[in-house]
């Protein structure tokens, strides 16, 4: 599992659903969408500090760094180091947050020609993003 | 309901601990006392029980005291109809399943609770048994039948299912909670198996160091405040396999296995038997109805 | 063979077994389950018999019952009791000569049965008599046995303590060991092992048998 420390910057409520914003660095801002609202989780209250959870498998891996998608997160990165299995691969990446792993199938690693040292874009879906209380 | 403010001196093993204990126990609550070992846990209930006398304070249970050191009132563990089923069980070497149960009657009881409580605890093939030849599943099953013989309001149960593996502990969880709705228990017990919390109490006490620092229901203790996943649940692992370069762990929650794939780091700690929390984002999971 | 000191021995062994058994029931749960402050010191005195020569015993014995001491007056002479040289003094002496013998297993029994048991029959609304002897005591049969077996045997051993205090009246005193004593004083060799012989071979059995029950041996030779 991902985690991140950040603190969350914007919390937006609709009825039973919250949409965090949480501030990592000053690069990198994640959102995550709970069904919480401030009144029933304590800890969602503005500059408080979180943890951000996300699996590796749940991270997408662009190579075009302007792409246009419906994903609401990305974090730039490069790749350090490439695990390769039979059907699925770890990949490593060195971002300005810290090391981020995704596992993606071999297949895509041949077909968008990963390799050590190339800078790409670690996408995840606000869905995916569970906060934790530190 | 029982009310319990006691205050008492134990040896811990890193020195004296003071006990300092309020509890309100509401009538026909399953109640369990969690937190880790040499907190007070048992001398609670030897306390409530009579068997170990506290340093101060008061116990009463339906209005009636048990023990008040202001009214100089201590009632003796023979007189405060109490079914208690001890860690090691305690069953009478020298009798048999029946016997080990006659022998708790009253002088004037009937029998027939006897009958009953072998059928309803599933005996009737071993009362003529002795002790040492059941297996620790069986012989939890005689300690717990022989603890409600007097028809007690109230049971206390010492971590009962500790030294069990998990299947026969998932069948005695369904024995205790028959039992306790049947006879309209009050039942306190001791344990440190969450999945176990879940499955049987109403309300958990948490001790640490002698006092009471949270109390809550299950799902208030232990689960909500950790992470926001929506769709939660607490298990035990059975199996870790690697697989490619993810790891696949089956996990027992409740009686159903699970599968869920993990990464080496997430892994590391973890073993076969480990206790833990099975979360996913309320998003992910999707709904099909049974025909 | 005169058979009267063999059967004076056993007579002695016997009731001297069997009043220690009703002494030391209630004094062990006493040293078992107390927590008072002179427990050491009781336990002391019950061991005591094991380290000293018995003739020290045997010694304050005759001093205490002896006519010209308060106590032995008193009894002699209020309660018509003579203890010097007689039957009853030399049980009184056996009782306390063979104390830890019957004490200790009994003891030990009583710590080895988990607390619980105990615990469990209060809880169940037995009082604490009923619970020793329908619980604690079945518990601990091996022990009893062996307390009972090896003060029977210890007392027909006795000696020293007799020597002092009961001296060598036939049929009142005179145990097999001081006729014994008194045969090889006399030169008298063969009637001295016909004795000894018979003590040896009946003292074996005894033994034998305990080790056999506690074993577990007849029972599996049962099965």
């Amino acid at each position: 599992m991902n985690s991140f420390k950040g603190n969350i910057s914007h919390i937006n409520t609709k009825g039973n659903l919250s949409i965090i914003t949480i501030q990592i660095n000053d690069k990198i801002k994640l959102k995550s969408i709970v069904v919480e609202t401030p009144k029933t989780a304590s800890f969602l209250h503005i500059n408080n500090e979180i943890a951000v959870l996300f699996k590796e498998t749940e991270v997408i891996i662009s190579i075009d760094q302007n792409s246009k998608s419906s994903v609401q997160n990305s974090i730039l990165g490069t790749i350090k180091s490439i695990e390769k299995g039979a059907l699925l691969s770890k990949v490593n990446l060195a971002t300005s947050a810290g090391d981020l792993t995704t596992i993606i199938s071999t297949d895509a690693i041949t077909d968008l020609n990963l390799k050590i040292d190339l800078k790409v874009t670690a996408l995840i879906k606000l869905n995916e993003i569970m906060l934790s209380n530190t | 309901m029982i009310a319990l403010n006691i205050q008492k001196e134990l040896q811990s093993t890193d020195g004296k601990m003071l006990l300092n204990l309020n509890l309100r126990i509401n009538k026909g609550q399953l109640v369990t006392l969690y937190g880790p070992s040499g907190v007070g846990k048992t001398s609670t209930l030897r306390m409530l029980s009579g068997l170990l006398k506290p340093g101060e304070g008061v116990i009463t249970v339906n209005d009636t005291t048990w023990f008040s050191t202001d009214k100089d009132i201590n009632l003796k563990p023979q007189l405060r109809k109490i079914g208690y089923v001890f860690q090691d069980y305690a069953l009478f070497p020298h009798m048999s399943v029946l016997q080990n149960l006659e022998f708790a009657l009253h002088k004037n009881q009937k029998s027939n609770i006897i009958t009953e409580l072998l059928t309803i605890m599933e005996l009737d093939q071993l009362k003529g048994r002795k002790p040492d030849t059941l297996s620790g599943g069986q012989k939890q099953r005689v300690a717990l039948a022989r603890a409600l013989v007097q028809k007690p309001e109230i049971l206390l149960l010492d971590e009962p299912l500790s030294a069990l593996d998990s299947t026969i502990r998932l069948k005695l969880q369904d024995y205790i909670l028959k039992v306790h709705k049947k006879y309209s228990l009050t039942t306190i017990l001791i344990s440190h198996d969450i999945g176990e919390i879940y499955k049987l109490s109403d309300w958990v006490f948490v001790l640490k160091d002698g006092l009471l620092i949270q109390e809550g229901t299950p799902s208030e203790v232990f689960i909500s405040k950790k992470v926001s996943g929506k769709f939660k649940f607490t298990g035990e692992i059975i199996s870790i396999e690697k697989e490619d370069v993810v790891f696949i762990v089956r996990v027992l929650i409740f009686s159903e296995i699970v599968k869920v794939i993990a990464q080496e780091s997430e892994i590391q700690n973890l073993g076969p038997g480990d206790k833990v929390i099975i979360a996913s984002k309320a998003f992910n999971p999707i709904i099909l109805k049974l025909e | 063979m005169n058979w009267e000191p063999l059967i004076l021995t056993f007579k002695l062994a016997l009731v001297t077994t069997v009043l220690l058994l009703i002494i030391a029931i209630p004094l062990c749960y006493w040293l078992a389950y107390s927590k008072s402050r002179i427990k050491p010191i009781i336990e002391t005195l019950v061991s005591m018999p094991l380290v000293l020569p018995p003739t020290v015993l045997g010694f304050y014995f005759l001093v205490a019952f002896s006519p010209n001491n308060a106590l032995g007056d008193w009894l002699n002479g209020t309660l018509g009791i003579k203890l010097l040289f007689s039957f009853p003094g030399l049980v009184i002496a056996s009782i306390f000569y063979s104390l830890p013998f019957m004490v200790h297993p009994i003891q030990s029994g009583l710590y080895s049965i988990s607390p619980s048991l105990k615990e469990a029959a209060y809880v169940m609304g037995k009082s604490k008599f009923s619970t020793l002897i329908r619980v604690l005591l079945p518990n601990i049969k091996s022990s009893l046995l062996t307390g009972i077996v090896l003060s029977f045997a210890h007392t027909i051993g006795e000696f020293g303590v007799v020597l002092m205090i009961g001296g060598n009246i036939p049929g009142e005193t005179k145990v097999a060991s001081i006729a014994i004593y008194d045969e090889v004083e006399a030169l008298n060799y063969s009637a001295a092992n016909s004795y000894s012989l018979v003590l040896f071979a009946i003292t074996f059995c005894i033994l034998l048998m305990v080790y056999l029950i506690n074993g577990g041996y007849l029972k599996k030779s049962r099965k």
